[in-house]
């Protein structure tokens, strides 16, 4: 499909990292509420392991901003999960209700790109889907 | 265990970092406190150490639909059918079923929870269905 035949949205996300922390620090359910067992796998070594969960936790919000629904009845968090390339970049896979939600409103792409500092983690998405297929705003 | 109305206000004001007197029952927690996903998840947090009472987010969405199957909630635009909001009453009274049928989408529900009907979530989970 021609680039000029898709409609782009666009979603960001900041989240403190301090607070982010206190939310989850010590508690494992909580952390497997927020993030799939991939994605704890990949911060646990970090030496600032809460800026990549919070960085990750910006990113499915702004995938989710991105798709117009923010969380909302249905999906969970670990629907979208942040898994990196080799080369250290992020990729976007959905599963559950924020997967059958792209397929129906004709998702065609998704990328993220992360940063954090000591104290913000910010995520940006950009989401291209089929023309015509509505999207409720936020 | 804390006083259910005070411990859901006290849990919204401190999450949120808002005056008491901003916080009232008719509030909604999203549309008119501004609180996002991290702020839910706090507000909730806050909740089950005050209360014991634990609910996920997750949670937030079976309790409002109340057991009505996805395809009975929504049409197949994913907007709230006549028995959606029915339900959608039942859960949250202040709603009016006529004016969401066949034009609220499903994913906007949530936006139109309130603190009280999360107070009266938490009482019910506290009353011994699954708290």
């Amino acid at each position: 499909m021609p680039a000029d035949e898709l409609r782009v949205r666009v979603g960001v996300d900041v989240v403190g990292v301090e607070r982010l922390a206190r939310l989850v620090r010590g508690d494992e359910r909580r952390q497997a509420t927020l993030f799939t067992a991939r994605e704890l796998d990949y911060c646990r070594g970090k030496r600032r392991r809460f800026e990549h969960l919070a960085a990750r936790f910006a990113a499915k919000e702004a995938v989710l901003k991105a798709f117009g629904t923010g969380i909302s009845q249905r999906m969970r968090w670990t629907d979208v999960e942040v898994v990196n390339e080799r080369s250290g970049r992020p990729r976007i896979v959905l599963d559950g209700a924020v997967a059958k939600f792209a397929e129906r409103h004709g998702l065609r792409d998704l990328d993220v790109s992360l940063t954090h500092t000591e104290d913000l983690a910010l995520a940006q998405a950009v989401t291209m889907w089929e023309q015509g297929e509505p999207c409720a705003s936020t | 265990m804390a006083d259910v109305d005070s411990a859901v206000k006290e849990a919204v004001v401190e999450a949120l970092a808002l005056d008491d007197d901003e916080v009232t029952p008719d509030s909604t927690l999203m549309d008119d406190l501004g609180a996002e996903s991290i702020d839910l998840l706090d507000i909730l947090f806050r909740i089950e150490k005050s209360t014991g009472v634990k609910i996920e987010a997750s949670d937030l969405g079976d309790y409002i639909q109340g057991g009505v199957p996805d395809e009975e909630f929504s049409d197949e635009n994913e907007v709230i059918t006549a028995k959606g909001a029915e339900q959608l009453k039942k859960i949250m009274p202040q709603t009016d079923p006529s004016e969401l049928e066949g034009s609220l989408k499903a994913e906007e529900v949530i936006t139109l929870f309130t603190v009280q009907n999360l107070t009266e979530m938490v009482k019910a989970r506290a009353d011994g269905a699954g708290g």
